[in-house]
């Protein structure tokens, strides 16, 4: 059997965080087709849109392409897959807001900050989180939060 | 109004819900083009021995469900607004696994559209279950309608 959670119990205030990464135009489009080949389960190449085509980005008055929302949440999401296993697929929630687009070559980190840890109703521990990717300036990007019911542990 | 562009939806449309059996192979390339190296969404080493659906890929049933709906956008197929859309806001609760084999269920509605800083916004409900009733996830969603301002469209 395999289990993905690396951390044991997490205080209040406890940091999680994914590796540093640089945004690439092989990262947006690789998302692009692992969107489309989800949504319709073919393998296709990524179309014009304002994450891949400059011009027409800059058409609809972005400086340039950007990154699409769900790169930084799927980012976020792995990082608590990682975290809390099982339970983050059966009782987990996260909300990403994106406050500003993601540049090509934006170097991003993906980080999250316990900030509550309670006792849910079935008697494993309730987590609640900070989480949010910011550039090598800090400056947040993407915003959120999350919550994790753990199972009950024997 | 559903039928038309994405930008013609309005509060209270309900999406014809669609359906479709969960592969291996959406479940990895989903994985895969986000980086989601765990081995649950790439083969059935997994706790219970089957695949699982990356726990983000309810937005890609967004996208089928607005491909069914909004049937003068075929974004899937390379369709592109005269106006760029900008998603927001994502929020995703999860209540229940989905496996690969599986037939999924998805089911959804505008909750709202309404104009915030001179620019319109739609809010999307939807739900995923299993054909036979298991609620998988539930999700709502915030998307800009046009990101270029819109100065005739009032303030908030």
């Amino acid at each position: 059997m395999t289990d993905l959670r690396t951390s044991g119990a997490l205080a209040v205030g406890s940091e999680i965080a994914e590796p540093v990464r640089v945004m690439t135009m092989e990262r947006i489009k690789w998302y692009e087709a692992g969107m489309r080949a989800a949504a319709t389960g073919l393998l296709t190449l990524p179309h014009s849109n304002i994450h891949t085509d400059e011009e027409y980005a800059k058409s609809q008055g972005l400086l340039a392409p950007i990154a699409d929302g769900m790169v930084s949440t799927n980012w976020i999401s792995s990082m608590l897959v990682k975290h809390f296993g099982i339970d983050y697929l059966e009782r987990g929630e996260l909300r990403t807001k994106f406050i500003k687009p993601i540049f090509l070559g934006a170097v991003v980190s993906v980080r999250g900050r316990v900030s509550a840890v309670a006792r849910g109703e079935s008697g494993g521990l309730l987590y609640t989180l900070e989480v949010w990717c910011e550039d090598e300036k800090g400056v947040k990007l993407t915003v959120g939060d999350a919550r994790v019911a753990m199972a009950p542990r024997a | 109004m559903l039928g038309g562009y994405i930008h013609d939806l309005e509060a209270g449309d309900v999406f014809e819900p669609i359906e479709y059996v969960l592969s291996p192979f959406m479940c990895s390339e989903y994985a895969h083009g986000v980086e989601e190296n765990g081995e649950w969404f790439h083969s059935p080493q997994t706790p219970a021995g089957r695949q699982l659906r990356p726990p983000t890929m309810v937005h890609a049933d967004k996208m089928r469900l607005l491909e069914k709906n909004c049937l003068k956008e075929p974004r899937l197929g390379g369709a592109k607004s005269p106006h760029a859309r900008i998603h927001f806001e994502y929020h995703a609760c999860q209540h229940s696994p989905a496996y690969v084999g599986e037939r999924l269920v998805v089911s959804g509605r505008i909750a709202a559209r309404y104009v915030k800083r001179e620019r319109t916004y739609i809010d999307y409900e939807m739900e995923v279950r299993t054909s036979d009733g298991r609620l998988v996830t539930t999700y709502t969603d915030k998307t800009l309608l046009k990101y270029e301002r819109d100065r005739e469209a009032g303030n908030d």
